[in-house]
């Protein structure tokens, strides 16, 4: 603090502005360099790494994209389209884009829901304090996460084959009186989708609230049973409003990622029967490298996919932050 | 802080993110996968150890004995990397990133020529004699009369059938023999009753079944000018009416997976299959089935002009890239694939590889009876059948015609109306042409 005085009365004294030159001691304080501008420039050298990697990466790509949507052409004919939104326009039209959208949206509005609420649940059941082997439950619920994605979905194919393990199960029971086609129907094949993803994902929602459960102050939680809440008034009115900023964090994570979703469309489904399971992100990869390559089309997909993510967080925020 | 050490500790922050950008621009300038500097070397990007790349290690071996020097350098890459390979290559302009010479589906050929024009090298007549190879597949790899691809794997497809439980119903291959597909409903379902064994299996949503019929007749998605035919197209309407029947009697069962299908004739709950010969090297994984199968034609269709009793499923070519050594690369695949009979005979026994290459059929090594297959000259048959096979055109669009016409036929057996699913199939193909 003493050198920013001093500064600020040396700038302020015209005649003081010129310190000698030899002396290297003052010339370490010259006046641009204030202590305040150096802890800023180290700030901006810590951030600079980043901020430069992320421009190069990420935001000139996608300034790229955004003018790549607004051209059109097969391969590397590319040229502006006319008019610029037309790729946009024929979005509208693409029967099977919305067949995709659609089956994106049924993914977020089951499977998102879904995994948080028993996100939460296995999380408050693991933080129970006389629970045994706590750190093997934790592990074993977090571990599918962690399983590379190709073999997973192998493991589920192989699983849910017509002759696989679930169909035996089923008819060994005596639940079903013929082997289910699970991956051959619409709507049997979304479901194996579904359950993959709860089964993938639920851990790792699940350690966010462990991790935010550590925050909560144990006292709050034995208030309310003095005051003779069960379990669930306790862990509806005390533990959750108290999770709320995590909730919505792992909303957003989860809606983003859901959006976005490719691998489970691609390894698990190849995106069939008829396109009945495939995602956005599924569709955009056919249509820029399977298929005739569009990439002009296959940018503006992908700006209707970065658009949707950025309204739903939006309104999970605004939704989210409601202060009680 | 010193001010020495902040100010190096700021333009290391100032260089390391733009090092770290600057080489990955650079090494995406470098290692060229070199061409005309004297070096006897070619890059070639194929799948498949077992089938292709077992052909150019062999293909390799015959051309080291006039060119010592000569060398194969081979990237294992499977069809599913090789194609955004080529895609993002091309659409990058990283020509030099290619190797000399790729292999490529026959039914994509067609796209990518079109697509992207700069990836490839024109496969002089001069150095191979395209006469050679049957005209309906050298078609695959011509555009506008210019040639692209020397053909390799055939596609010839066949019946393969269970000689056994044959004769449990009392058939023999003969009665499978040049027949239509109602007697092989007829039979089928005999098979089926008297022996609970179902002939054919295969991918449910998968159009295979549906393009190798439809190519029997000489038909296919496309008219010559590239328009979808998906809508009125009677060879099409026969072919889906004699799947549903396929299906809806038993005769075929419908799996999920590449690897489910496989497993229906290797353990033995289907008796036969319907696919190009390359379907050869899995039929003979089941050692325990040796001597017990039997090989013929396809059935045919009824009441469709052209039909025929051939037909082709897949198959590959070889292309020159844009990048390469194309002297080098020509002599090679002329003096191998399109001019060794040595190289087809050495690797037809072990790895099945028929050639496309009509001299090599002319081998004794064709006419060899085949063990496995109770004694027949299974590939001497294929390679006669093979020259039947009627021409069809792929065209440009014959994935999105491909999978369109998969997407109705899931919607077909569902029990929607085969015009009406056809008729969106059609539009959707398009509104992709569009």
């Amino acid at each position: 603090m003493s050198t920013d005085v001093a500064d600020r009365t040396r700038r302020a004294q015209p005649g003081a502005r010129k310190p000698p030159a030899p002396d290297p001691a003052i010339n370490r304080n010259r006046p641009w360099l204030t202590e305040g501008r150096r802890r800023s420039l180290t700030g901006w050298g810590f951030l600079l790494p980043a901020a430069l990697l992320i421009l190069v990466m990420s935001f000139i790509p996608m300034f790229q994209a955004f003018v790549l949507s607004m051209k059109t052409g097969r391969g590397t004919n590319l040229e502006f389209a006319e008019p610029l939104w037309s790729n946009y326009a024929r979005l509208l039209s693409d029967e099977v884009f919305k067949l995709t959208l659609q089956n994106t949206f049924i993914y977020l509005i089951i499977q998102v829901p879904l995994m948080l609420i028993l996100a939460l649940v296995l999380a408050n059941l693991l933080n129970d304090p006389h629970l045994r082997w706590k750190g093997f439950w934790r592990t074993a619920i977090f571990l599918p996460c962690a399983v590379s994605l190709v073999s997973y979905s192998l493991v589920f194919r192989t699983m849910f084959a017509n002759d696989g393990f679930v169909n035996d199960a089923l008819l060994g029971i005596g639940l079903i009186d013929g082997p289910i086609n699970w991956l051959g129907q619409p709507e049997t094949a979304r479901f194996v989708i579904i359950l993959g993803l709860l089964w993938r994902w639920t851990g790792y929602n699940m350690v966010f609230y462990l991790a935010a459960l550590q925050n909560i102050d144990q006292s709050s939680i034995e208030a309310a049973r003095m005051d003779g809440a069960n379990a669930w008034q306790t862990f509806w009115h005390v533990t959750v409003p108290q999770l709320k900023p995590m909730i919505l964090l792992t909303a957003i994570i989860s809606t983003n990622g859901t959006l976005q979703l490719f691998d489970e469309s691609w390894a698990l489904t190849r995106g069939g029967p008829a396109y009945s399971t495939m995602s956005m992100s599924h569709y955009l990869y056919e249509v820029s490298f399977l298929k005739n390559p569009n990439f002009g089309y296959a940018a503006a997909i992908s700006f209707v996919i970065l658009v949707l993510v950025a309204v739903l967080a939006f309104v999970q925020m605004k939704v989210g932050d409601k202060r009680d | 802080m010193n001010r020495n050490t902040m100010r190096r500790f700021v333009a290391v922050g100032v260089a390391l993110p733009l090092a770290l950008s600057l080489g990955a621009c650079s090494s995406a300038g470098g290692d060229s996968a070199g061409g005309g500097d004297g070096d006897e070397t070619l890059t070639v990007w194929a799948w498949d150890p077992a089938f292709n790349i077992f052909a150019l290690e062999e293909a390799e071996k015959i051309y080291q004995q006039d060119h010592p020097d000569f060398k194969l350098e081979i990237v294992e890459t499977a069809w599913d990397d090789l194609q955004p390979k080529l895609t993002t290559l091309a659409q990058s302009r990283e020509y030099g990133e290619l190797p000399d010479i790729f292999l490529m589906q026959n039914n994509a050929f067609q796209k990518n020529v079109l697509n992207y024009p700069d990836l490839f090298s024109e496969v002089s007549g001069d150095a191979v004699d395209f006469s050679e190879f049957p005209t309906s597949v050298a078609a695959y790899s011509t555009v506008d009369d210019v040639n692209y691809g020397v053909p390799f794997d055939s596609g010839t497809a066949i019946t393969a059938l269970r000689t056994d439980v044959l004769e449990q119903a009392g058939y023999t291959i003969d009665d499978f023999t040049d027949i239509t597909w109602s007697q092989f409903i007829t039979q089928g379902e005999d098979v089926l009753a008297k022996t609970g064994q179902p002939l054919l299996s295969g991918q449910a949503g998968s159009s295979d079944m549906i393009m190798m019929i439809l190519q029997s007749a000489g038909a296919s998605l496309f008219d010559e000018d590239g328009n979808p035919t998906i809508v009125d197209n009677d060879a099409l309407l026969a072919a889906i009416d004699v799947y549903t029947q396929l299906v809806e009697s038993g005769i075929f069962v419908e799996v999920n997976s590449w690897d489910e299908y496989i497993g229906t004739f290797v353990n033995g709950s289907v008796a036969g299959t319907i696919n190009g010969t390359w379907i050869v090297g899995s039929i003979t994984g089941a050692e325990d089935q040796a001597g017990l199968w039997a090989v013929t034609n396809l059935p045919k269709l009824e009441g469709v002009d052209g039909a025929t009793n051939y037909s082709a499923n897949g198959g590959s070519s070889w292309a020159i890239s844009s990048n390469a050594d194309v002297d080098l690369a020509t002599d090679f695949l002329a003096a191998t694939f399109a001019g060794s009979t040595e190289l087809y005979d050495t690797i037809l026994p072990t790895s099945g590889a028929v050639a496309n290459w009509i001299p090599a059929g002319d081998s004794d090594v064709y006419a060899e009876p085949n063990a496995f297959f109770g004694g027949q000259a299974i590939f001497a048959d294929v390679v006669k059948f093979g020259a039947e096979v009627p021409s069809n055109n792929t065209g440009a669009y014959y994935y999105e015609g491909r999978d369109a016409v998969s997407a109705a036929i899931t919607q077909i057996m569902g029990g929607a109306d085969p015009d009406e699913a056809l008729a969106e199939a059609q539009a959707n193909v398009e509104f992709a042409m569009e």
